[in-house]
């Protein structure tokens, strides 16, 4: 009798292995991203929809990548947009990058605390425990949540508008919806 | 005889003007730095940072290499520089000549150093260091090439697009108070005023306010453009003004000399010198209506 369940046991064993052993990869289905800029005489916004996104899950622990380039930024105003460009040295650096870690779990909770390493401008800048809502649509995740990012952080020098420079603060909004690939 | 006096004084204050603007953008022209850093390997090294000092004056700038090794540093006085770059004990240097607005390449081989402390298993993952095996990477994303690549080339030009349309800014903010000043003045010139003191101060002033215009609109033509750019939004509208305030810009002094001549013959004003002061004030407005389209947002 043990002799018949030996095999079996033994292949039992190898599928939960190999189940707990699979990597699980996230890939970013959508996103918005919109920057806030304040100045004396009018607020603006700039939104991309072009951010891509990976997150690879090995052993309880999510690494994850979202990359959007400098210029799929649109404020409306062309002006505006090029101005943006050189003042970020978008052309030298094309590429805002956000990397952070988190537990696997994290996907089965309603709030994520994410420590955020972003590269932008040529700069690298950290942020910790930034807080994430997160809504599950599905098989899919719905993330929201606001990035205190600052001019500052990135050594850019504010730009101006009749003499007077726009505000340090620049909180980047978040929207994304993930999906296990 | 007054008119030709006040068209000498507003001549000579154009040039001067126009001579101290053009050295104040000539000291400004600033060059670049750019290369590659790489290991002895031939790696890219990635997210360490390249110092480029001026030989002379000792300033300094730096920039961080980006994912593919690549640095760029901008907006370089011309002159000679040392370019440096160390990373874990090892070093390399590089020397580059600017000229003014010239750029020039300095790739730097970081050597392995022998006296770099070994790498021991539970040391902490350098974050410059590529991503590790279980982490994304930028190329696992799909990204068109052109869309990850440096460009210091158009950074260069973005550089200078911003630093002129800056002047274009200031001047056209300098050009509205004399161009006030020039309408308030109309009151008093023109009409059946035989106030010859008043109509000489408003052709001055309206003289300075052409000169100041000039420079303006100079700034904003010879701005450098961005090639692929679709204009929009109130830019649009901003520029649009251009066709009618820069056309009024030229008509209105002609039409003025014409009734500046009348008036000193001791004629009223007549025939299409009548169309000055209408002409000037809707070139005043569309002035006006440019500078708020770019102020405010609606």
């Amino acid at each position: 009798m043990i002799r018949k369940l030996f095999p079996c046991f033994l292949f039992l064993l190898f599928a939960v292995s190999a189940t707990f052993a699979a990597d699980t990869t996230w890939v970013l289905k959508q996103s918005t991203l919109t920057y806030h800029v304040s100045h004396p005489l009018h607020q603006s916004e700039g939104t991309s929809h072009a951010a891509r996104g990976k997150g690879i899950c090995h052993d309880g622990q999510c690494d994850f990548l979202i990359a959007v380039p400098v210029k799929t930024f649109d404020s409306g105003d062309s002006n505006r947009d090029l101005h943006m460009l050189q003042v970020t040295r978008g052309a030298e650096y094309p590429m805002v990058t956000v990397r952070t870690k988190l537990p696997e779990s994290a996907a089965n909770q309603s709030t994520i605390d994410a420590d955020l390493e972003i590269q932008f401008a040529g700069q690298t800048a950290h942020y910790s425990q930034v807080p994430f809502q997160v809504t599950t649509q599905g098989n899919e995740k719905h993330i929201t949540g606001t990035i205190p990012a600052k001019l500052s952080d990135f050594k850019i020098e504010p730009p101006s508008l009749l003499t007077m420079p726009v505000k340090n603060e620049i909180p980047i909004r978040v929207d994304m919806t993930w999906a296990p690939q | 005889m007054h008119l030709r006096s006040v068209r000498s004084a507003s001549a000579f204050i154009f040039v001067l003007i126009f001579v101290l603007a053009s050295l104040a953008y000539a000291q400004e022209a600033a060059g670049i730095i750019s290369g590659t850093v790489t290991d002895s390997s031939g790696k890219a090294v990635a997210k360490t940072k390249v110092l480029a000092t001026n030989k002379v004056s000792g300033q300094s700038a730096e920039a961080q290499t980006d994912f593919e090794g690549h640095y760029t540093i901008p907006n370089l006085a011309p002159g000679d520089y040392e370019v440096t770059v160390s990373e874990d004990g090892s070093k390399a240097t590089g020397t580059a000549t600017l000229a003014a607005g010239a750029q020039q390449t300095v790739s730097l081989t970081l050597a392995s150093s022998q006296t770099a402390p070994p790498t021991l298993p539970s040391a902490p993952t350098p974050q410059k260091t590529e991503p590790q095996q279980n982490e994304p990477s930028l190329s696992d994303l799909g990204f068109a090439p052109a869309e990850t690549k440096a460009n210091p080339r158009e950074q260069a030009l973005l550089d200078k697009r911003t630093h002129m349309l800056k002047i274009h800014q200031r001047m056209g903010l300098i050009t509205t108070i004399p161009m006030i000043a020039t309408v308030i003045t109309s009151l008093q010139a023109g009409g059946h005023k035989e106030d010859s003191a008043t109509r000489d101060l408003h052709v001055a002033l309206g003289s300075l306010t052409g000169d100041l215009y000039g420079i303006t609109a100079y700034y904003a033509i010879r701005a450098p453009k961005i090639k692929g750019t679709e204009t929009r939004g109130q830019i649009k509208f901003h520029k649009a003004m251009a066709w009618i305030h820069g056309p009024g810009m030229i008509l209105t002094p002609i039409l003025g000399a014409m009734a500046y001549s009348q008036k000193n013959n001791g004629e009223k004003v007549h025939g299409i010198a009548q169309a000055h002061g209408p002409v000037a004030i809707v070139t005043a407005a569309a002035f006006g209506a440019a500078l708020v389209s770019v102020s405010f947002k609606f």
